[in-house]
């Protein structure tokens, strides 16, 4: 029972928090000054014919949403505009619809290139987080048992490093260093390499993946060292730990069935928060190595000023994150007993 | 002159905050190397102008051979793609980027604190609100939103460091709020409050100094933040074209042809520039954190210090009343070794023996050595506790001589521990039942699991809990079931002797009083040798065989229990026993003892309990005293007995 309210609780506030992104995402596109389809009817030398037009096919011609143009008392009362006629409810529709818009760029529907692109962040994170998690979890362990000796030091100054390098930067040192040595220097796959055999083509993906996971990796698993062991160096000081010492376990049990999953309820949470953070690493490991994934998409929309595919980058992104979110939540219930009883 | 040197002296000796702060400071090298790192980069950034080589800022003089020139001659660190100077566009960077860090950690840092403050201050709605806000503000992935907004405005500094700054607060208002939430009970504040003073006083003289040092250490991680941030944003296209920060360069020399080039200079150089900014941050911020939150000093399972092994003398197998002999504890000292100081002894010379189904009481206040002798005993001593001299006996054996596997062996299967307290000796994640499952396990591997089952709900029915509590966690159980739950683990494995380490403070009167008739009833059922550590003479008065009164890591008396209540011979015996209630004597007042036991690192010279005994004569102070041996097995340790 008390679990249940918890779930939907958290699925609750996850959905308002949805809710608010979409309405941030509408507004920001609305009310800035950049998006060229509402900066370019500004255009002195456009005929009126063309910029209805250009009104129409952007849904312009619509008021934002119910009398937000006359956000004024006298005339709030005549407000009559039909609600689900204006921008913002056509906007909210079209999303239900699961549609995002169309590129300036390409002329192709935002969903279906967004669709593409968020299989492969996903590969590319989904890769980083798994490996800086073991690398950082492991460094992480030993650093804390081995506390204050040359092991914990040089794992604590390794994991401040890599901290603080900027992603794009050891991106593109990497780069560099890798191309080389031969190593591909970007996108996804070699061109014209989908008309080889299945395992040439996976071989292929796995060389374009091996420096933009590298990266992802080194920057990412500081944070995870750090926090696994200043976790388990609570942990270790713990009553229990002694407890299980004094009941004749060793080193190795103790550490096993009593520090570890101990140590590792925080890092869940981490994990979860770190995902904005980490989309972050994605963006720019991405324009870095040209991957063509959500991040990548991000960038190449700012350069090419092509705000629909930007705004539903955006959207897809922070909704993924809240959903991540969500599910960590809702994982660390399930793995700490005390959680279901607050 | 002399009354003016006199008057001024004290001044030099109080410590203000500040000094203290300081002189730990000093000693963390982590801090100190981040600190200087910041300094040089912040004098490099001042005086740009005077350190670098060319000005960049005019494009006179600059031809197309000038382009991506490597490193030496005239330019130091190369040429960019416009082939300006890489080394006097570094120095002209740095301002940039710390400029960008500073003020964009600034707003975040004073948007964040005073939702903080706010919302812990005034809780209720206020804080429902904002951090609920909050809470949104942190999910949403920051970078994705500052491209989206900085896209849709003008790419210039002030925007970047707006949008910057007002996307960065989160973690600020989190930390702050807690930290709010914690000190706004203090009770200075609340005495603040009670005189009359207002929210807005309250906050700005009393919250905000306390707040102020985490603030500090949160204000360095979120300047470094901004700074990736802004090189970030600069990478992607979206920096201020006509402000060259580090990130800028960057984003020319990758967008115009440097890795094609080989122009490794002008990819490396800047780069380093925001490593050794970010770096020196972080080690600045991790080092203040360990100055304002010294962590605990150890853990349990750092290696301990080697045993000192003394001349052993040969265990007493049975005692004059013919019962076999245990445990032996033979003039046991323990020093607790920290760097830097003079070792201090926690326990000194102490010994005893227990015999077969003898319980006996250890009795003392806190921070007497009760504890570290037990944990002494099984070799669980923290890591700066070593044992530098005596013999512990069990059975026969030399435990202050095995390896850690032969000590695995004897731990719960020879001597078990009920732990104090009993809330944090089990782990929360785990059901009881699986760790008393667990320790059987550990000592009878051969045993089927079903068997240990079974025997797991044979441990707690005995100590009575129903075994279908065994499924479990300790968080759902009373403070009584778990102490009762741990005594039931303690005698898991059959053990001979049992170490109660004060199981009953922290519970109230009636759960105490049936946890000792608990003790005391499968002490006689099972025929175990019980060791019972308390403050509280009263407890174990009816319960004991023999009682062995500590002070200040010393034996002060040790006889048995009848000797101990009616005729002791140490003062420190005697005040404890006016200390508790004879309900023989009604009419008799309760004395407490004035003062408290030295600290370890400030033993007195003589006798340590001279500084409170009523009795203390003057060698008292100067002499310790030798410990007597008066009639049977009675010992005490006190120049009134001199003789």
């Amino acid at each position: 029972m008390e679990r249940r309210q918890y779930l939907l609780k958290k699925i609750g506030w996850s959905l308002f928090t949805i809710l608010f992104v979409l309405v941030l995402n509408f507004f920001l596109f609305r009310i800035l000054p950049g998006d060229p389809a509402r900066a370019g009817v500004k255009d002195p030398r456009l005929k009126k014919e063309a910029i209805e037009a250009i009104q129409v096919r952007f849904g312009l011609d619509k008021p934002v949403v119910n009398c937000f143009e006359s956000l004024n008392p006298v005339k709030l009362g005549s407000c009559t505009v039909n609600p689900l006629e204006t921008q913002f409810f056509i906007y909210v529709g079209n999303l239900l619809r699961g549609e995002l818009g169309i590129s300036y760029h390409t002329n192709r529907p935002v969903a279906a290139i967004l669709a593409e692109r968020l299989w492969n962040t996903i590969l590319l994170i989904g890769a980083g987080q798994i490996l800086s998690i073991i690398v950082g979890v492991i460094l992480g362990i030993f650093a804390a048992w081995k506390a204050r000796t040359a092991i914990d030091y040089g794992a604590l100054l390794t994991s401040l490093l890599a901290w603080s390098l900027p992603t794009f930067w050891l991106g593109i040192i990497l780069l560099f260093w890798g191309s080389a040595n031969g190593l591909p220097i970007g996108g996804k796959a070699t061109p014209g390499s989908s008309t080889l055999p299945p395992v040439q083509q996976w071989t292929d993906i796995f060389q374009h993946m091996l420096l933009p996971t590298l990266t992802y990796t080194i920057v990412y698993m500081g944070e995870y060292t750090l926090i696994m062991r200043s976790s388990l160096l609570d942990v270790l000081a713990e009553d229990y730990i002694l407890t299980a010492k004094a009941k004749g376990l060793s080193t190795f049990q103790i550490l096993k069935d009593h520090a570890l999953k101990n140590a590792m309820l925080p890092l869940v949470t981490v994990i979860a928060i770190n995902l904005g953070f980490t989309v972050a690493g994605a963006l720019q490991i991405e324009a870095v190595f040209s991957w063509p994934g959500l991040g990548g998409a991000i960038y190449e929309s700012v350069v090419r000023r092509d705000y629909p595919v930007l705004q539903g980058a955006f959207l897809l992104i922070a909704v993924a994150v809240i959903l991540a979110n969500l599910i960590a939540d809702l994982t660390y219930s399930y793995l700490d007993p005390r959680v279901q009883s607050e | 002159m002399q009354a003016i040197a006199e008057s001024s002296k004290p001044k030099t000796q109080s410590t203000s905050p500040l000094l203290t702060f300081w002189r730990t400071f000093r000693r963390n090298p982590m801090a100190l190397v981040g600190l200087t790192m910041l300094i040089i980069i912040l004098l490099l950034a001042v005086f740009a102008r005077q350190l670098a080589p060319y000005d960049v800022t005019s494009s006179a003089n600059v031809s197309t051979a000038d382009i991506y020139n490597p490193p030496g001659g005239a330019h130091l660190l190369g040429t960019d793609d416009a082939g300006k100077d890489v080394l006097s566009n570094f120095f002209f960077g740095a301002r940039i980027s710390l400029i960008v860090g500073f003020f964009a950690a600034f707003i975040s840092v004073f948007i964040g604190g005073v939702i903080g403050i706010v919302a812990g201050f005034y809780g209720g709605r206020i804080e429902n609100i904002l951090m609920r806000f909050t809470d949104i503000m942190l999910v949403i992935p920051d970078l994705p939103l500052m491209v989206v907004i900085v896209a849709l405005t003008k790419p210039s500094l002030i925007n970047i460091i707006f949008v910057i700054g007002l996307l960065g607060w989160t973690t600020t208002a989190r930390i702050v709020r807690s930290q709010t939430l914690a000190v706004k009970s203090r009770k200075f504040v609340l005495r603040a409050r009670a005189i009359g003073a207002g929210n807005f006083h309250i906050i700005l003289h009393h919250i905000l100094p306390l707040v102020m040092p985490l603030l500090v250490v949160n204000a360095i991680l979120v300047i470094s933040l901004a700074i990736l941030n802004e090189s970030a944003l600069s990478f992607i296209g979206l920096g201020d074209p006509t402000a060259l920060s580090w990130g800028q360069m960057l984003n020319y020399a990758f967008g115009r042809g440097a890795m094609s080039a080989g122009a490794w200079w002008a990819l490396v150089v800047p780069g380093l520039g925001i490593v050794w900014v970010v770096l020196a941050l972080t080690l600045l911020g991790h080092g203040l954190e360990q100055v304002l939150n010294p962590r605990l000093e150890f853990h349990h399972l750092e290696p301990g210090r080697p045993v000192v092994q003394s001349e052993a003398r040969q265990p007493v197998a049975r005692a004059e009343d013919g019962r076999p002999i245990l445990l032996e504890v033979q003039n046991l000292s323990v020093d607790y070794v920290t760097a830097g100081k003079p070792p201090a002894r926690a326990v000194e010379n102490v010994s005893f023996q227990l015999r077969e189904g003898e319980l006996m009481g250890l009795v003392g206040e806190s921070g007497c050595g009760k504890t570290t002798l037990m944990l002494a005993l099984l070799r669980l001593l923290p890591p700066a506790g070593q044992i530098v001299g005596g013999k512990v006996w069990f059975m026969g054996r030399d435990l202050t001589a095995m390896d850690e596997t032969e000590l695995q062996t004897v731990r719960w299967n020879g001597i078990s521990i009920v732990f104090q307290g009993a809330m944090n000796a089990f782990n929360p994640v785990r059901t009881i039942g699986d760790q008393i499952f667990e320790a059987i396990q550990k000592h009878t591997p051969i045993l089927p699991e079903d068997k240990i089952e079974d025997r797991v709900s044979e441990l707690l029915e005995l100590v009575g809990i129903s075994a279908e509590h065994k499924a479990h966690f300790p968080h759902q159980y009373s403070g009584g079931m778990r102490q009762r739950a741990m005594i039931a683990m303690a005698l898991a494995c059959n053990p001979s002797v049992v170490i109660a380490d004060e199981p009953t403070t922290a519970l109230d009167v009636m759960i105490q009083a049936q946890i000792l008739e608990l003790l005391d009833s499968l002490r006689k059922k099972l025929g175990l040798s019980i060791i019972f550590v308390t403050h509280d003479l009263g407890v174990v008065a009816e319960m004991c065989d023999s009682v062995l009164v500590m002070y200040g890591g010393v034996t002060a008396e040790y006889a048995s229990v009848d000797t101990i209540y009616n005729a002791p011979r140490h003062p420190y015996t005697q005040e404890l026993l006016k200390a508790f209630p004879d309900l023989s004597k009604l009419d008799k007042r309760l004395a407490s003892i004035p003062g408290y036991p030295p600290r370890l690192d400030q033993l007195p010279p003589g006798c340590r309990f001279a500084p409170r005994c009523p009795q203390a004569l003057e060698r008292c102070h100067t002499q310790p005293p030798a410990l007597h041996r008066l009639e049977g097995t009675h010992v005490a340790s006190c120049h009134l007995l001199d003789g």
